[in-house]
């Protein structure tokens, strides 16, 4: 196969095809047009105000290794006048998070921005691997979900910054918007794939530059500038990348390489179809969502992916709705109107212990720590969909059935 | 859902034996036709006409509805249950509160040798005589889509020429073999035949069309419309109401699965001959070179096995989106959706956005399709 | 398109590295300098394919081959690329093999 010429500048070697439109292009070229392309997701969104102060939620992986690089390049090739800093969490997990810290640490260095690190030890009085010596390895993650989804904004907070950007890319977009669709949550169908989502507890503004750049173009950008990134599997949660949705999307890549933006695109429009009244409290009320959907860099599981245990429990919910449904119809007569919509709302409080916001009485984190605290592994709470208990062998089970096993 | 293998009453009339098995409940054949043949029937009912107080009962024009057959399972058993449906209504009253069609089209090219057609439409005709049947090939849908000549020309590039000198027939063969990718290839042949018969009940005075889809087919047709960025087209792609075409589209089967259609039809003699069996998912085919609309049908029978809640959850939830009619964008000249982006969706990704360049009679997902032109 | 009487071909060395956490499915290590043989038993030139068979028989010491290889190929997610180019541009699995070639594997499914 002759080598192919940049579809761009025609005259260097290309390296690069693009998922989005199939274009041919050199390592320079590549790398301008991925820095622009972002540049204009900023500009066209209006993400950032002149001398804002901007906290990267940092892991040390490749999304947010990546975020860190584009920003300071397009902070100072476009004068955007912001003021960034790399926000890290430290889960407290040994020979995994304390490797990528170092990651992050080096990266504080190479990029000259100051890195605030909160560790879960210090925020809760409980590390990742203290709560896993008390519940064991079974549905801790649920701990370290709920964990980190304040962490991120209790280190803003602590920094005095209001805004925190996550290194989410298209295919977490495309993979939420499946999920989405499977698990038929419309609330966040709704604001899964917009790029900023405000959190009305700690008028902490979250957003995603990335939102439209695909991960192949991220990993490959982060390989062409040679950009120190740290990649690893949570010891606690081995193969939660191994996300059914997720597999599913990497399919469709292979089919047709434009198909996560398409996703993406269809998910824009499905956004704005969902009825008003279902989505949450409604746009021009500030607090109307909870990022809690919005974990980033955490591990595969949390950033904006799905562990197959997902599906098995919403598929024992929707059972027993069925079943119900069902012993209705036995009964009465079929009529029209039957089949109600049926539309979740969410109300929205703060916590009474923490402050923070919260759609119960008192929010998941403090009623995980209270159950650690009184040393009883798992309090009667409801952890709705993320509860795997008992899932993993349908996990595992689920993994085989995948389509892309022959 | 095995069939139960022991001795057991059927769960509803407590006569018969159990022999089929679904949502945790046990029927005889009869009494499981009848479990899902209500499912439809309640579908149907907005059909029957409501008598208003204080106005004298004038006879209202008896709806005209269109049922497209493709001989599979799905359709075939659809027709059997509002036959029955309709010839309860006639023993009851009288009459009927509707009026079916049926319209077989015919896939003018690709088809397996081994199926008679002929054989199958005269099945249907027999086990149907009521009921007017007629068969075009999906050729003749440039008599249906007057402006089909401007569309594939625009759609195929400069790469295709039409010959207008040859049939039609050859015409679309020509058309098609542009198109090079499996998915792009099923995305066109949808649209087409979806064009067609939309074009053939208008002409025949339908308003309305029965889709045959289960929540099978729902679901993967919802999933695969996401992927191929037409999200929001699934408002009336999958879902009751009006098509941009200005006639309604139902999906009466939509709280059926496909596992009870087919159990349906294993008690169903009287379609035996009507159904073309579907074509086995096969095992050798490599992933990548699957349509998306392969792949999302495999991923939701495969996953539907062992979570058939959470797929059948996937249209109803698809059906609680807002619809898109009366809508000011400009409508895709092929397949009907919006051309701009769902009002409310002001920066996200568009036409314009994405095909820098392209004139754009087309939408999103008719513009990913076109055959791809790079130097 | 090389004469079979020729007689024996000179083998053919590679380097092949792991990334983005595939590192951990080959003793931890990213680079593996291996050498491959000039033509195969059936007379062809050893390509991507035989590359990747070989990486599992011979280079990978986790027993989970799936998180690697699937349908005979390499695991959707998982970049290749050849001489810093990306596979597509190199003819996928076809590429055959060139003395002093560097074969990257890069996973995108690891998160950080």
């Amino acid at each position: 196969m002759p080598p192919s010429t940049c579809y761009n500048c025609k005259a260097a070697r290309a390296v690069i095809i693009r998922p989005k439109n199939r274009h041919k292009l050199c390592r320079e070229c590549f790398i301008q047009i991925f820095e622009l392309e972002v540049h204009e997701t900023i500009t066209s969104a209006n993400l950032f105000f002149r001398g804002e102060r901007i906290a990267i939620g940092a892991s040390g992986g490749k999304d947010s290794t990546v975020l860190a690089a584009v920003l300071k390049t397009l902070n100072e090739r476009y004068d955007y006048g912001l003021d960034l800093s790399l926000l890290s969490i430290d889960e407290g997990i040994r020979g995994y998070r304390d490797d990528s810290l170092e990651t992050v640490k080096r990266n504080a260095v190479q990029y000259e921005m100051p890195l605030e690190i909160v560790g879960y030890g210090e925020l809760y009085g409980w590390t990742m691997d203290q709560v896993v010596e008390q519940v064991g390895k079974k549905g801790n993650c649920t701990y370290c979900g709920v964990f980190r989804r304040q962490a991120l904004d209790r280190g803003a907070a602590r920094l005095g910054i209001n805004h925190v950007v996550t290194g989410h890319n298209a295919d977490d977009v495309a993979e939420t918007v499946m999920m989405n669709l499977l698990r038929g949550d419309l609330p966040r169908l709704s604001r899964g794939t917009s790029i900023v989502t405000e959190s009305g507890a700690s008028d902490i503004k979250r957003s995603k530059p990335l939102k439209y750049a695909y991960e192949k173009e991220i990993v490959l950008y982060a390989h062409h500038r040679q950009l120190d990134y740290f990649s690893t599997e949570c010891i606690y949660s081995p193969e939660a990348f191994r996300g059914s949705a997720r597999t599913l999307i990497k399919d469709l890549e292979k089919i047709r390489p434009s198909s996560i933006l398409d996703i993406v695109k269809s998910g824009e429009d499905m956004a704005a179809l969902v009825p008003s009244q279902v989505r949450g409290a409604g746009k021009s009320c500030k607090s109307s969502a909870p990022a809690d959907d919005e974990a980033a860099g955490g591990c595969g599981s949390q950033n904006g992916r799905t562990s197959g245990g997902e599906m098995a429990a919403m598929e024992n919910q929707l059972a027993a709705n069925d079943t119900a449904e069902s012993r209705e119809t036995e009964i009465r007569i079929p009529r029209k109107g039957l089949e109600a919509k049926k539309i979740k709302t969410q109300t929205l409080q703060y916590c009474e212990q923490c402050g923070y916001i919260s759609s119960q009485r008192i929010c998941k984190a403090c009623t995980l720590l209270d159950g650690l605290n009184r040393n009883r592994p798992k309090a009667a709470i409801e952890i709705s969909l993320e509860d795997e208990e008992g899932s993993s062998t349908l996990a595992r089970q689920m993994e085989r059935t995948q389509l892309t096993n022959s | 859902m095995p069939a139960i293998e022991m001795d057991a009453p059927c769960m509803e009339c407590n006569e018969a034996n159990a022999i089929l098995n679904t949502r945790n409940r046990s029927f005889c054949g009869p009494c499981y036709q009848r479990f899902l043949a209500y499912k439809v029937w309640r579908r149907m009912d907005h059909y029957r006409p409501r008598p208003q107080k204080n106005v004298k009962p004038t006879k209202p024009a008896q709806p005209q509805l269109l049922l497209p057959l493709s001989l599979g399972v799905s359709s075939s058993v659809l027709l059997h249950i509002l036959d029955t449906g309709l010839k309860r209504q006639l023993a009851k009253s009288g009459r009927t509160s509707y009026a079916i069609h049926i319209l077989v089209v015919e896939p003018s090219t690709e088809l397996p040798m081994s199926v008679s057609y002929d054989t199958h439409v005269d099945a249907v005709r027999e086990a149907f005589p009521t009921y007017s049947v007629t068969r075009i090939p999906l050729h003749r849908v440039f008599e249906y889509v007057p402006d089909m000549t401007d569309i594939m020309a625009e759609y195929a590039g400069p790469q295709f020429t039409d010959d207008a000198s040859q049939s039609n027939e050859e015409r679309l063969a020509a058309f098609r073999s542009v198109v090079s990718t499996a998915t792009s290839k099923s995305d066109l042949d949808t649209v087409l035949f979806t064009r067609l018969i939309v074009g053939y009940a208008k002409q025949a005075g339908c308003e309305s069309i029965l889709w045959g889809d289960t929540d099978t087919s729902l679901a993967a047709k919802t999933l695969a419309g996401a992927a191929k960025g037409r999200g929001a087209s699934l408002t009336w792609q999958v879902s009751d109401g009006m098509s941009p075409w200005g006639i309604k589209f139902d999906f009466p089967c939509r709280d059926i699965s496909k596992p009870e259609l087919s159990q349906y039809e294993s008690v169903c003699p009287e379609i035996s001959a009507v159904v073309i069996p579907d074509a086995p998912l096969s095992d050798n085919i490599l992933t990548k070179n699957l349509s998306i609309d392969e792949l999302m049908l495999r991923y939701v029978t495969t996953q539907g096995e062992k979570y058939p809640g959470v797929m059948a959850n996937v249209s109803r939830t698809a059906h609680k989106l807002e619809t898109t009619s009366g809508s000011p964008s400009a409508l895709c000249s092929l397949c009907g959706g919006m051309i701009e982006n769902v009002k409310g969706n002001e920066t996200g990704l568009t036409v314009a956005s994405q095909f820098a360049g392209k004139g754009s009679q087309f939408c999103y997902g008719c513009m990913r399709s076109r055959p791809e032109i790079i130097s | 398109m090389t004469d079979p009487t020729s007689g024996s071909v000179a083998p053919i060395p590679i380097t092949v590295e792991f990334t983005g956490g595939l590192e951990i499915l080959f003793s931890n290590e990213r680079k593996h300098k291996i050498t491959v043989p000039g033509r195969l038993d059936d007379g062809s030139q050893p390509n991507i394919s035989y590359l990747l068979r070989y990486l599992v028989d011979n280079l990978m010491k986790d027993q989970r081959k799936e998180l690697f290889i699937m349908e005979d190929n390499v695991r959707p997610g998982i970049l290749v690329l050849i001489n810093d180019a990306d596979w597509e541009l190199e003819g996928e699995e076809a590429y055959e093999l060139q003395p002093g070639d560097n074969i990257v594997f890069v996973s995108t499914l690891h998160g950080g």
